[in-house]
């Protein structure tokens, strides 16, 4: 069963989802993702086969994004 | 892992019918329905894509909801007569029991999000409802008709009842409340109209 994991991003223009786009598909632990620039918190939504959320803000951190965990 | 909590989504079903029909389908964003529903954001996301998603999926449970209530102890097979009145019956519970989710259905259709959803759910039920329709006139117990002037008959009066009681009020500001002397007496008229001459 996959991971669904959540983040609090800053992806805002259509440029940042493009540039954030070739990072998670490249990712290959993750299945499908998506990120809702409508939402305050730009909030990446990740369905994964790893709970890897680590390694996600890493990946989005690592090419200037902010990136947090959103917790419950 | 976290469990999929049927608490939880019945709590956001709820709060995002509510909203829509209050505010609209713009006056829903996942941060305010997040507050309404009493759950986090990222719970929201967990269920949900994004605003269109959780739209969409909210709405095809809706409609699936009220298809159910519709086809309760209905068989296409019955005889005409019976079988409307039995879908007037459903209908009417359905709408007086549920008057949210039966606006918010209303939207729906009224938007783009509800082509998508009706094709989905209301495929059965079209599919119930024509061979209900195609067996009485078989039966000579339904006049042969366009579609529409079927539907203009056996159904329009029943929702101008339903739309009076919404309001509270009939065409000249006149209280009204929903009877099932009212609906009675009308669904004898749409009968009878229906009705082949002997």
């Amino acid at each position: 069963m996959a991971h669904v994991l959540i983040f609090k991003t800053n992806v805002e223009s259509e440029e940042q989802l493009q540039q954030a786009s070739l990072l998670l598909n490249a990712t290959d632990s993750i299945i499908k993702w998506n990120i809702d620039r409508e939402d305050i918190d730009k909030v990446l939504r990740v369905e994964s086969t790893l709970p890897h959320i680590n390694d996600i803000m890493k990946i989005m951190m690592e090419a200037g994004f902010s990136c947090e965990e959103l917790v419950d | 892992m976290r469990v999929r909590d049927e608490n939880k989504i019945d709590a956001i079903q709820e709060k995002a019918v509510e909203i829509i029909v209050e505010s609209g389908f713009d006056g829903l964003s996942m941060q305010k329905l997040a507050k309404a529903a009493n759950v986090s954001p990222a719970t929201l996301y967990i269920y949900f894509k994004d605003r269109d998603d959780l739209i969409q999926q909210v709405a095809t449970k809706e409609a699936s909801k009220m298809v159910e209530a519709s086809l309760k102890n209905f068989d296409p097979s019955l005889p005409f007569a019976e079988g409307l009145t039995i879908q007037w019956k459903n209908r009417a519970k359905y709408w007086l029991k549920h008057p949210k989710q039966a606006k918010f259905l209303e939207q729906v259709r009224h938007s783009p999000v509800g082509e998508e959803v009706y094709t989905k759910v209301k495929k059965e039920f079209s599919l119930v409802m024509s061979e209900f329709v195609k067996g009485a006139v078989k039966r000579k117990e339904l006049i042969a008709l366009p579609i529409e002037v079927y539907w203009a008959v056996a159904f329009a009066p029943f929702y101008q009842l339903v739309k009076f009681h919404d309001d509270g009020k009939s065409m000249s500001g006149k209280p009204f409340k929903w009877s099932d002397a009212y609906m009675n007496q009308t669904l004898a008229l749409v009968l009878k109209a229906l009705t082949p001459e002997k």
